[in-house]
C-alpha cells in the first residue's frame, strides 16, 4: 500500500489505542462506541452497495440474523461474546447466500425492491416463529458472564471492553473493505458496476462475484448485529429487523462516500454524533435530522463527504503538478 | 471435426422464429462471414452461441463438446469470445484497465494480467492510448478496444459483431488487417458484417441468413451471386 | 360461501383505494423513472388532512377530498420543482435515496408535530353498514370506493382525451420520441408528479375513515404500493388498478382463510414471485 495509506492506518490504530485513556466521559465513550458500530454497518452495506453497485434495502435482515444468533448462543449455550459475535457474522454470511441467489437474478430497482420484501419477510418470521426467536418478546441479557481475557477479569459494566470490541470490529470491517478494493474480486465488481453484460462476456462469473461480496457484506453486518446484542443486551424483531435500520446503513455509506474505504467511518461520525446530540437535547426527532441530512448530501455532495474530499484532493494534486512542472 | 458447429439451432420469441433450424460449421483457422439482410437473426445467433440467450432447441458444440445453454462467462472460459455490435467498454476505466480485466481470466496475478493486456493493446494498435479513459475514445479506437478485450481472454474462436459499422473506408482497411493478423495468430473468426468490401476481402467462406434460416453457403464470390441471396437482399425482381 | 363473497367485496373496496395509491406511484415511474419512496407519506398527509379538517372544522372527508386533491396536486408540483428537479439528473439511485430521505423527514416531522397516537375518524353514518344483497358493506368504504371509481374515471378521461394527458402517455412510452415530437417533457414531469401526489393524497383522504391513522403509516403503505405496481407492471395504469384490486382481495381472503398475521407475508411472497418470474407484471405490460 502507499506510504500515505500506511501512515493513515498506523495513526488511526494509535489513536484508537489512546482514546479510551484520554476520554473519560461515559456519554462520549458511548457515542464513540456507537460510531464504531455504525462504521461496521455502513462498511457492510458499502461492500455490496458501493463496490458491487447492488442497492439493498434489506440489510437489517443480516444485522438481525447476527444479533439473534449471538444472543441465542449466549442465553441458551453460554457462548462467550467474542465467539458469539463471530458466529453471528458467519450465520449472517451463510443466510445471505440463498437471498443473493434469489435476488441477484434481478437488476437495478427490482433488486432493491426484492431485498425490501425479503427483509420484511424476515421480520414476520421473527415475530411469528416463537420457538426460535421468542416472537415479539425477544431476548434479554440480564447478566454478562464473568470472563477474563489474558488473566484480567472483564468488567462488563464499564465501557472499556465494549470499546475494545467495537474498535476491533471496526478495524476488521475497514480492513476487509481495503482488501476488497485492491483484490481481483474488487476489480471484477468495478467491471460489473460499469457494464454487467460486458463483464460476463470477458469471462467474469458475475453471479459468483456478487454472492461472494454479499457474503462478506452479510458477515460484517452480522458482526455488527452480534455486537449490538451484547452492548444493548436486548433483541426483538422491532429493534433489529426494522426497515429504519436498513435505511440508516444506506445513509451512512452514502453520506460518507460510496465505494471508498474511509467513507463509512466519516458517515458514521457525522450521522451518529449529531444524531445523538439531537437526541440528547430534543429527545425526539433525530430521524428528522437524518432525513434532512440525507437529502442535503445527495443534492449537494452526491459522492459523499469523503468522496468529495478525495476528489478535491486529487484535483488539487493534478493542478499542483501542472503548475509545478511548468 | 469442425471447431465450432451449430446443429438445428432454433430460437423462438413467442410466435417469432428468430433463428430456425440453423446448421453450420466453422473449421479451425477459418474466417467465416455471417451475412444477411437486417433482421435475419445474425446477432441472435451470436447471442445464442455466447450464452446471452438460451436456444429453444438445437445444439452448439465447441471441439465436440456441447456449449448451448452455458452462461456467458463459462462460454468465454471455454474459448469463445465476442465483441458487441454497439461497443460495450467499461467507460469509467482506462483502456489498460479494461483489457486487464479480461486478461484476469487466464492470468491470476495483476502483474501478469497487465503485461498480457499491454501485449494485446500493442497488437490492436492501442498501446499509445493505454491510459486514456475508455469512454472518451474515438469510434475506431473503441472498436480496437472491443477487440482487445475479447482477445485478452485468449479465445480459440472470436465472434465479431459488425466490427466495421460506422468506420470510413480507410478505417475498414485497418480493421480488416487486424482481423487477418488475429487469424494468423491462430484464432478462428466468425464475423457478422454488412460492409461487403470487408467480407469479400477477408472471409474464406460466408453463411447467408434470411428470416432466421440459412439460405446459402460458400466462398463469398459465388454466394453473393446466388439468386436466393440476391432475392433476400434486393427482392425477387432483382434476382 | 357468504364469507367468501363478503371478503371478496371487502377486498375489492379496499383494493380500489390501494389502486389509486398504486396509480400515483406507477405514473410517476412511467414518466420520470422515479421510484418515489416518499409516496406513502403523501397518503399519510392526505389522511391527516382529512382528520384535521373533520376534527377542527367538521367537514366530512368525502367532501373535503374535493379541496384536498387539488391542494395535494399543487403540493406535488411544488415538491418536484423545488426539491426533486435538481436531483433527478444525478441518476436513479440518487433519486431513490433522496426520496428515502424525504420520506424519513416527512414521517418524522409528522411524528413530532402530531405524536404517534393512533387516531380514527368516526363518521356518524359509518356505524351501521349498508346491506346490499345481504352483504355487510361499511358505508365509509362504499362511498370511498364510489369516489375512487369517479376519480379514476376522471383520470382516464384526462389521460386519453386531453393534450396534456396524451403528452404524459407519450413521454411514458418513449421519452426521446416525445421530445422530438415537441412535447415539453419538463412540464409533463411537473404535472405528473403533481398528479401522483394528488392521487396519493386523495386516496389517503378516502381511506382515513376506514383505517387507523398514525404518522408512520407511510412505511407500510409504500411497500404495499410497490407490490401493487410490480404486480401490475411498472408504468401501467390499468396494471396498477388490477394490482390494487388483486392485493386488496388477496389480503382480505388471506386474513380470513390463511391467517391474520401472515396476510402481509402473503403479499411479499407474491411480490417476490412476480419479480422473479414475471418482472413485467402479471399482465406483461410493465417496463424494465
Amino acid at each position: 500500500m502507499s506510504r500515505t495509506a500506511a501512515i493513515g492506518w498506523a495513526a488511526g490504530v494509535a489513536a484508537l489505542a489512546v482514546l479510551p485513556f484520554a476520554v473519560r466521559n461515559v456519554f462520549l465513550l458511548h457515542v464513540v462506541i456507537l460510531v464504531f458500530m455504525w462504521t461496521v454497518l455502513g462498511a457492510a452495506w458499502n461492500v455490496l452497495g458501493g463496490f458491487a453497485g447492488q442497492v439493498s434495502f434489506g440489510h437489517a435482515a443480516l444485522f438481525g440474523i447476527g444479533a439473534y444468533t449471538t444472543i441465542i448462543l449466549f442465553l441458551k449455550a453460554g457462548v462467550a461474546p467474542w465467539w458469539g459475535i463471530l458466529a453471528g457474522g458467519v450465520a449472517a454470511a451463510v443466510g445471505s447466500v440463498p437471498v443473493g441467489l434469489i435476488c441477484f437474478r434481478l437488476r437495478g430497482p427490482y433488486f432493491s425492491l426484492a431485498t425490501l420484501a425479503v427483509a420484511e419477510l424476515a421480520k414476520l418470521v421473527a415475530l411469528n416463529w416463537e420457538w426460535l426467536t421468542n416472537g415479539p418478546v425477544g431476548f434479554l441479557i440480564t447478566t454478562l458472564p464473568p470472563l477474563s481475557l489474558f488473566g484480567h477479569p472483564v468488567d462488563w459494566e464499564a465501557k472499556a471492553p465494549f470499546y475494545a470490541l467495537a474498535a476491533l470490529l471496526m478495524l476488521v470491517a475497514l480492513g476487509s473493505t481495503a482488501w476488497l478494493s485492491r483484490s481481483r474480486l474488487g476489480a471484477f465488481l468495478v467491471a460489473i458496476r460499469e457494464d454487467e453484460d460486458a463483464a460476463e462476456a470477458v469471462g467474469i462469473d458475475t453471479v459468483r462475484a456478487k454472492v461472494l461480496t454479499l457474503a462478506l457484506s452479510g458477515f460484517l453486518a452480522g458482526l455488527g448485529g452480534g455486537f449490538y446484542a451484547f452492548y444493548f443486551r436486548y433483541v426483538d424483531p422491532d429493534a433489529v429487523l426494522n426497515i429504519g435500520l436498513s435505511m440508516e446503513m444506506v445513509f451512512i455509506a452514502m453520506v460518507g462516500g460510496l465505494g471508498t474505504v474511509a467513507g463509512p467511518f466519516i458517515g458514521a461520525v457525522f450521522l451518529t454524533t449529531i444524531g445523538e446530540a439531537v437526541r440528547e437535547h430534543f429527545q425526539v426527532g433525530h430521524l428528522i435530522f437524518y432525513g434532512l441530512f440525507m437529502m442535503i448530501v445527495i443534492r449537494f455532495l452526491p459522492e459523499g463527504i469523503w468522496g468529495r474530499a478525495r476528489l478535491a484532493w486529487a484535483r488539487g494534486r493534478t493542478g499542483a503538478r501542472r503548475h509545478g512542472a511548468a | 471435426m469442425a471447431l465450432l458447429e451449430c446443429e438445428g439451432l432454433t430460437r423462438l420469441f413467442g410466435g417469432l422464429r428468430a433463428v430456425g433450424s440453423l446448421s453450420f460449421e466453422v473449421g479451425a483457422g477459418e474466417i467465416v462471414g455471417l451475412i444477411g439482410p437486417n433482421g435475419a437473426g445474425k446477432t441472435t445467433v451470436f447471442n445464442l452461441i455466447t450464452g446471452f440467450l438460451r436456444p429453444s432447441s438445437g445444439s452448439i458444440r465447441l471441439d465436440g463438446r456441447e456449449i448451448a445453454g452455458l452462461k456467458p462467462h463459462e462460454v468465454t472460459r471455454r474459448g469463445v469470445a465476442r465483441t458487441f455490435q454497439i461497443v460495450k467498454p467499461f467507460p469509467g476505466l482506462s483502456v489498460r484497465e479494461n483489457v486487464t480485466l479480461a486478461a484476469f481470466l487466464r492470468h491470476r496475478s495483476r502483474g501478469d494480467a497487465e503485461s498480457e493486456a499491454d501485449g494485446v493493446l500493442d497488437r490492436v494498435g492501442l498501446a499509445h492510448r493505454a491510459d486514456a479513459r475508455a469512454g472518451e475514445l474515438t469510434l475506431m479506437d473503441q472498436k480496437r478496444l472491443e477487440m482487445a478485450k475479447a482477445l485478452a481472454t485468449a479465445p480459440r474462436v472470436l465472434l465479431l459483431d459488425e466490427p466495421m459499422g460506422g468506420l470510413n473506408p480507410s478505417e475498414v482497411d485497418v480493421a480488416s488487417a487486424i482481423v487477418l493478423k488475429v487469424r494468423q495468430a491462430g484464432v478462428t473468426v466468425v464475423l457478422v458484417e454488412h460492409v461487403m468490401k470487408a467480407i469479400m476481402r477477408i472471409s474464406d467462406r460466408v453463411v447467408v441468413m434470411h428470416h432466421g434460416e440459412k439460405i446459402a453457403e460458400g466462398p463469398p464470390a459465388s454466394a453473393v451471386r446466388d439468386p436466393a441471396v440476391i432475392a433476400a437482399y434486393f427482392g425477387h425482381r432483382a434476382a | 360461501m357468504e364469507t367468501l363473497v363478503q371478503s371478496l367485496v371487502s377486498g375489492l373496496l379496499t383494493g380500489s383505494l390501494y389502486a389509486m395509491i398504486g396509480i400515483g406511484l406507477t405514473v410517476v415511474f412511467g414518466v420520470m423513472r422515479i421510484i418515489n419512496l416518499a409516496h406513502g407519506e403523501m397518503v399519510m398527509l392526505g389522511m391527516f388532512a382529512a382528520y384535521f379538517s373533520q376534527k377542527l372544522w367538521g367537514i366530512d372527508p368525502f367532501v373535503s377530498v374535493l379541496a384536498w386533491a387539488p391542494l395535494m396536486f399543487l403540493f406535488g408540483m411544488l415538491l418536484y420543482r423545488t426539491l426533486l428537479r435538481k436531483v433527478v439528473p444525478g441518476g436513479e439511485l440518487n433519486t431513490l435515496l433522496y426520496t428515502a430521505g424525504l420520506s424519513l423527514l416527512v414521517a418524522n416531522l409528522a411524528l413530532f408535530a402530531w405524536t404517534g397516537d393512533y387516531r380514527t375518524i368516526n363518521l356518524p353514518y359509518g356505524l351501521t353498514p349498508m346491506r346490499p344483497f345481504g352483504i355487510a358493506v361499511p358505508a365509509a368504504l362504499a362511498i370511498g370506493f364510489a369516489l375512487a371509481v369517479a376519480i379514476t374515471g376522471a383520470l382516464w378521461a384526462f389521460l386519453n382525451r386531453t393534450d396534456m394527458g396524451r403528452a404524459i402517455r407519450a413521454t411514458s412510452q418513449n421519452r426521446e420520441a416525445a421530445v422530438l415530437m415537441g412535447v415539453d417533457v419538463e412540464r409533463v414531469a411537473v404535472v405528473t408528479f403533481g398528479l401522483g401526489t394528488a392521487l396519493a393524497g386523495a386516496a389517503g383522504v378516502l381511506l382515513a375513515p376506514s383505517l387507523y391513522l398514525y404518522p408512520t403509516v407511510g412505511e407500510l403503505l409504500v411497500v404495499k404500493s410497490f407490490v401493487i405496481v410490480v404486480l401490475g407492471g411498472l408504468g401501467s395504469v390499468p396494471g396498477a388498478i388490477a394490482g390494487g384490486l388483486l392485493l386488496g382481495v388477496v389480503e382480505s381472503l388471506g386474513a380470513v382463510y390463511v391467517s391474520a398475521t401472515y396476510k402481509d407475508g402473503l403479499g411479499y411472497v407474491i411480490f417476490l414471485l412476480v419479480l422473479l418470474y414475471r418482472p413485467a407484471g402479471l399482465f406483461g405490460v410493465g417496463k424494465s
